[in-house]
């Protein structure tokens, strides 16, 4: 292996280093473009503020696992009308390390959408499919299969049948999945094909230096050009800094992830902002879920984590997935308390958790930079219209509980009971005047605080995720996708960073 | 006297009455912990037994769970501001009967001073309170006990749904970084240690458990 990586234990001076590209951020994307860049040639240098982990440093306590591979422990939260757990990782791999692996493409009406209101040009299927396909090969996309689904899974997929809703196995950069559900906390069967150990080991075979423990701070530019960016070396899960750091570069690119990114302009002299937008149309996908009870065992620790989708009511804007957690994250969800909640709990090895991400288009947010800190601070609020459509979700949910057998589901929301026992019960998700107070969300892909779009003055970046103001500094993480892309955001923010590390490429 | 000498006895009678409120008369804790103070202590153990009582439909209590314990341990692994935020929770919820008192006689006490009965009615209003804000200081205290009470692996084992064994293959990944704090000498596979990846074998439910959730014993 030419290239090589290096880990908080090795820092013992200030660091000053040039390369062609400097990457920020190790995620789906900055991989992504590390690895193409890398392969084109160019000098690569990747930088992640987070650890590299091994499967020995998982955590399989779900509290303790996100204290350690996420940013503010894991209780980061939206304020400001709409209060929200988010979570942002901060790990060699980024989110890719936690999540459940979910590979989805946007839809056709997606993309047609984002040309149209956003004067996009080149961000149409036909442009965009060859990008996918690169990344589904590179990381052997494919449908989870039967055997690794598990009971709750196959549940999900036996309601959607008798409702006559469309399902499918997800399709997971995974391979040699033993279904131990443990996607959340690291996947100790090394099977999740996260990219700390796929584009990144590949960026490094073609040469790309992997700086790990360093916070960059600031990037440095003048004029229309960005010249590298400077910051500290940070011990992990501390914080405490230590040595500075500087990488010049011809090309920056920042994959820092839709919060971070927008900080870093905004503590860099409001860098890229003649649009005012960066750190602006902060969206979420807003997720709720509910509990069905079964009669049988349903074993709901084994299996894909998130083996089963539905893609039905895409059009309304909702997706339906199973799921499963660490059970003590799960728990946070059910009703009751001291007895009640004991008894809740013990349903756990008779249920089934489903949830409904929503796309929420109607509601947005704001990133903004606070003193003293590289944690934003973040506000948003949900349209009551998007809260209605999550009350559909929910019914909708309800209805393929009961459909697969369930003998009663627990919803989770304020000012409704606490468990419902029949359809119409359970049709108060719908026909209730709920509001968004009510629910219990959580909130992991977030998008478009460095939104793309073909008019400079409304948009940060063009269609490369060059910076409008800029000549060669790049963004190619979540905060460019103009509004919600619908579905999972990971494959198509990979197959957008594909296509940018091209253009990047030519520019360094 | 002179006027502003009453304001003066007075704002120092408050202040004694506040040290005494917020600072005195707390036992120390049974069990060594590295972050929380005696009186955080007390305040997460009543609340862990008010929301995990010994008995019922999984036997541990919050305090056999060692709920207290751990939640020492995850504040300690939080980032200095974070756990600030964490600390002025306990705080709140020790103190808010001042102004939310529980039913009956000494409502307005201390939290943790309240009887079993008071402190479960007084958690209670805060998870049905029509107010968000006190809903939320609910919902965000019963989060972090209840994850504290699913880190016993004896809970787990209740519900069965404690995690299994299993062999991690060694890849290329594995020959590139360390584990975390340790210097790039300390990595422990070789090429020669690289294993085929794992077959899309499914996990049995009878399967052995992970060593660290196996029952402890006789």
């Amino acid at each position: 292996m030419s290239g090589e990586i290096r880990v908080f234990a090795q820092y013992d001076r200030d660091i000053h280093e040039a390369c062609d590209v400097v990457i920020v951020g190790s995620g789906p994307a900055g991989a992504v473009v590390a690895h193409e860049a890398a392969a084109a040639g160019k000098d690569v240098v990747l930088i992640e503020e987070g650890p590299p982990f091994t499967p020995e440093d998982f955590v399989l306590e779900g509290s303790v696992s996100m204290a350690r591979t996420m940013r503010e422990g894991g209780l980061r939260t939206t304020r400001g009308g709409f209060f929200m757990p988010t979570m942002q990782a901060i790990a060699l791999g980024g989110g890719s390390l936690v999540n459940s692996a979910i590979c989805v493409r946007s839809p056709d009406f997606t993309l047609d959408a984002w040309c149209e209101e956003f004067a996009l040009q080149r961000t149409t299927r036909a442009e965009l499919d060859p990008h996918y396909q690169a990344v589904e090969d590179f990381l052997g996309i494919a449908p989870t299969p039967d055997d690794v689904q598990g009971p709750r899974n196959l549940l999900f997929r036996d309601g959607c049948t008798k409702m006559g809703f469309s399902s499918e196995p997800i399709a997971r950069n995974v391979r040699g999945c033993r279904g131990s559900g443990e996607c959340f906390t690291g996947c100790r069967s090394r099977a999740k094909q996260s990219v700390d150990i796929t584009y990144v080991p590949a960026a490094m075979r073609h040469g790309a230096r992997v700086l790990t423990s360093l916070q960059v701070q600031k990037v440095l530019a003048s004029g229309r050009r960005a010249s590298g960016v400077e910051g500290q070396v940070v011990r992990p899960f501390t914080g405490q800094t230590s040595h500075r750091f500087r990488i010049d570069a011809k090309v920056v690119v920042l994959a820092a992830g839709c919060m971070a990114t927008p900080v870093l302009l905004q503590k860099s002299d409001d860098l890229a902002n003649a649009s005012g937008a960066v750190g602006e149309n902060l969206q979420f996908h807003p997720g709720v879920a509910l509990m069905g009870v079964f009669l049988e065992r349903t074993h709901p620790q084994f299996g894909a984590t998130q083996g089963y989708q539905s893609l039905h009511f895409l059009r309304r804007g909702f997706k339906l997935e199973t799921l499963w957690a660490p059970p003590g994250v799960l728990a946070v969800r059910l009703p009751g308390f001291g007895f009640d909640l004991k008894q809740n709990l013990a349903r756990f090895p008779y249920a089934a958790i489903w949830d409904a991400i929503a796309s929420c288009n109607r509601s947005f947010g704001r990133v903004k930079a606070r003193r003293g800190t590289l944690d934003p601070a973040l506000t948003y609020a949900v349209h009551p219209d998007d809260v209605k459509i999550m009350g559909e979700a929910m019914w909708v949910l309800a209805q393929i509980f009961f459909a697969a057998g369930a003998t009663s589901v627990l919803p989770g929301v304020h000012r409704l009971p606490d468990e419902m026992h029949s359809l119409a019960e359970a049709e108060a998700l719908r026909t209730h005047d709920l509001r968004a107070s009510d629910l219990t969300c959580g909130g992991n892909h977030v998008f478009s605080t460095t939104r793309m779009h073909g008019d400079p003055s409304k948009g940060v970046v063009d269609e490369d995720g060059r910076c409008h103001d800029m000549d060669n500094l790049y963004v190619v993480d979540t905060g460019i996708l103009p509004r919600s892309p619908s579905v999972n955001p990971m494959l198509t923010v990979m197959a957008l960073a594909h296509r940018s590390a091209g253009e990047i490429t030519r520019r360094a | 006297m002179v006027p502003g000498m009453w304001v003066l006895i007075l704002l120092a009678a408050l202040a004694a009455l506040a040290f005494y409120r917020f600072l005195v008369g707390y036992a120390a804790p049974p069990v060594a912990l590295s972050v929380l103070a005696p009186r955080e202590y007390a305040t997460i153990a009543a609340a862990s037994l008010a929301t995990y009582p010994r008995g019922g439909a999984i036997e541990p209590s919050g305090i056999d769970a060692g709920i207290p314990a751990h939640v020492d341990r995850f504040v300690a692994a939080q980032a200095p501001g974070t756990r600030v935020l964490m600390r002025l929770l306990f705080v709140l919820v020790e103190h808010a009967t001042l102004v939310f008192p529980a039913p009956g006689k000494g409502g307005f006490g201390r939290f943790s001073g309240l009887s079993a009965e008071q402190q479960v009615r007084y958690l209670l209003g805060w998870q049905r309170s029509a107010l968000l804000p006190r809903r939320l200081v609910f919902v965000s205290l019963r989060a972090i006990l209840t994850m504290g009470y699913f880190a016993d692996p004896a809970v787990l084992r209740a519900l069965g749904l404690a995690p299994r064994a299993i062999v991690t293959p060694v890849g290329e990944a594995d020959l590139l970084w360390p584990r975390i704090g340790e210097p790039p000498s300390a990595i422990r596979h070789r090429a020669q240690d690289v294993t085929p990846p794992a077959a899309a074998v499914p996990l049995g439910y009878e399967g052995p458990l992970h060593a660290d959730y196996e029952a402890p014993r006789a």
